[in-house]
């Protein structure tokens, strides 16, 4: 497996990709995506914040060999993380291929196999040994919970997983122990935030055990009315039950930003519709912008789009920009390191080349 | 003020929660803020910051320190990878699938206040389980293998030598798949 081309597999990253990008899953009106985490430790060897180097090694070339061996990850791309940069490995937090605490980790042997549609990958001495992570677009819990669940068990068969009958996968944190599940969706909710109305729901479901983050998981900020909802409770629920809940809690929200939306349209629909043009106006013309203000404006178009107010633009193409106009991602497509004011300058140009194409 | 987690640091950060409408300030040292404001997130406007485990967990370890009885629990030490309980009370992460074990009486209240529960019902990993009971009834045969030599019942050791090669052919044949 090609480790010592992890660099090369990076440039190819930077103009790949992720199936969830294309905006075609169920509910995508509100749904951007949807994804699941599994922790999972071998049994015995230290967790990776605790372990020996060639403890970290050892799961490492593990995973290495899997991926030469298994015909299920033959296809897949194993990095080593090593000797990334830090703006490199912040393009991959960026593409939801490693998480934050995987690229802030200082331990070796850090690694991530992923597959080619983008959908799977498996962060390799994460905050526990494995972390598998399967993302698709819109509302598709079942359908991730079949494939995950296929990977866990081929992995199952190589490794012996840290288990025990009373307590489930034993992981790292004892917040993440039992099922070691973590499911989200991403809610796109520009009406209910418009109206005022979303403080009340989140309230609501943060006391049946649901949290609420930002648009890159645990720990960051709610950009672009994008919500990230993900169970808390991994002990004590099937993992059936896990998905069915909030599969359950996300139509709910899903059915009440719909009703805003027709809300909106019903008495403000001027105001909405000069909202929705001003925004593109501005994304297709600005000079400079800020990374908060162009997911800001990406929100209202995409509202504009996924109420068919706006019809030369579809989904696929604003989440390709809202990945690309990340800070990292932007400077790996640049192929040189920019600070923050060439950056916004360079991401008025990236977004102004994606929307009008005939004028570039 | 000192930090609410280790209270061993001053604190220097102030983290506002927002959990069922009442508002709970957390007094944090820096360390403290990186290493739970990472884990439990710290989400910029404050009407939304719903996560409790933050508390909940500040609550369970107040509660074990209360404790008077259980003040050595901390000189616990995983038989296997040596982490203390001390350790895992300041990194909130425990050391090795066996620290379960060695500090089951401590983590149970924990498991409790987090889930609510303390018991998985969900999916077990068959495979490697079949695998492993495989392994340990092999090893139990070979001491017995050993013992039954020792006595010259060399019918029984026959037996448990076929027995041996069954279970390691299993074994070998489901790894070549
Ligand atoms: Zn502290
Ligand atoms: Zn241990």
């Amino acid at each position: 497996m090609p480790s010592n081309n992890s660099k090369f597999w990076l440039k190819n990253l930077a103009r790949s990709s992720a199936e969830w990008i294309n905006g075609c899953g169920p509910l995508s009106e509100v749904v951007v995506s949807s994804r699941i985490r599994l922790a999972r430790n071998i049994e015995a060897i230290p967790f990776p914040h605790w372990a020996k180097e060639e403890d970290l090694k050892n799961i490492y070339e593990v995973m290495q060999q899997l991926a030469q061996e298994n015909i299920i990850f033959r296809k897949f791309k194993l990095l080593l993380l090593n000797n990334f940069t830090p703006l490199e490995l912040q393009f991959l937090v960026e593409k939801h291929l490693i998480s934050l605490y995987q690229a802030n980790g200082k331990h070796p042997y850090r690694g991530c196999l992923y597959n080619q549609e983008e959908t799977a990958c498996i962060m390799i001495n994460e905050e526990d040994h494995l972390r598998i992570q399967y993302i698709l677009s819109g509302l598709q819990l079942k359908k991730i919970w079949g494939s995950i669940n296929q990977i866990d068990n081929e992995i199952g068969k190589t490794v012996n997983y840290a288990f025990s009958e009373k307590e489930g996968y034993l992981t790292s944190c004892p917040t993440n122990v039992g099922t070691g599940m973590r499911a989200s969706v991403m809610l796109h909710l520009p009406a209910l935030v418009r109206l005022n109305r979303l403080n009340e729901i989140l309230k609501a479901i943060a006391k049946i055990g649901y949290v609420v983050r930002g648009f890159y998981g645990e720990g960051t900020e709610v950009m672009g009315n994008l919500f990230q909802i993900s169970n808390q409770i991994t002990l004590g629920l099937s993992e059936e039950e896990i998905i069915d809940n909030l599969e359950k809690v996300s139509r709910q929200i899903i059915e009440q930003e719909e009703k805003a939306r027709r809300d909106l349209l019903k008495d403000f629909k001027n105001y909405l519709e000069d909202q929705i043009w001003r925004a593109y106006g501005i994304l297709s013309q600005a000079r400079i912008i800020s990374s908060v203000e162009a997911m800001e404006l990406l929100s209202k178009l995409r509202l504009g789009v996924e109420l068919k107010i706006v019809s030369q633009i579809n989904l696929e193409l604003i989440n390709r920009i809202m990945l690309m106009l990340q800070p990292a991602y932007l400077q790996i497509l640049a192929q040189k390191n920019l600070n923050a004011s060439e950056r916004d300058i360079q991401r008025a140009k990236l977004i102004r080349e994606k929307i009008n194409p005939m004028n570039n | 003020m000192l930090c609410q987690i280790c209270k061993k640091k001053e604190a220097t950060i102030m983290i506002t929660q927002v959990i069922g409408g009442e508002k709970t300030e957390l007094h944090l040292c820096k360390d403290c803020a990186t290493l739970f404001g990472d884990k439990f997130s710290i989400i910029s406007f404050p009407q939304f910051n719903l996560d409790d485990l933050l508390s909940g967990l500040l609550k369970a370890f107040d509660l074990y320190s209360q404790e008077e009885g259980r003040m050595t629990a901390g000189e616990i030490k995983c038989s296997n990878c040596g982490l203390t309980y001390q350790d895992f009370m300041q990194t909130g992460k425990l050391g090795c699938s066996i620290c379960y074990q060695d500090f089951r009486g401590q983590l149970l209240p924990l498991l409790r206040r987090l889930h609510g529960n303390s018991e998985h019902i969900g999916k077990v990993p068959l495979q490697a389980k079949n695998k492993l009971d495989k392994i340990n009834q092999i090893k139990r045969l070979r001491q017995e293998l050993q013992e039954v030599v020792i006595k010259e019942d060399y019918e029984r050791a026959a037996q448990i030598r076929d027995e041996i090669l069954k279970l390691e052919g299993v074994t070998k044949k489901k790894d070549a798949k």
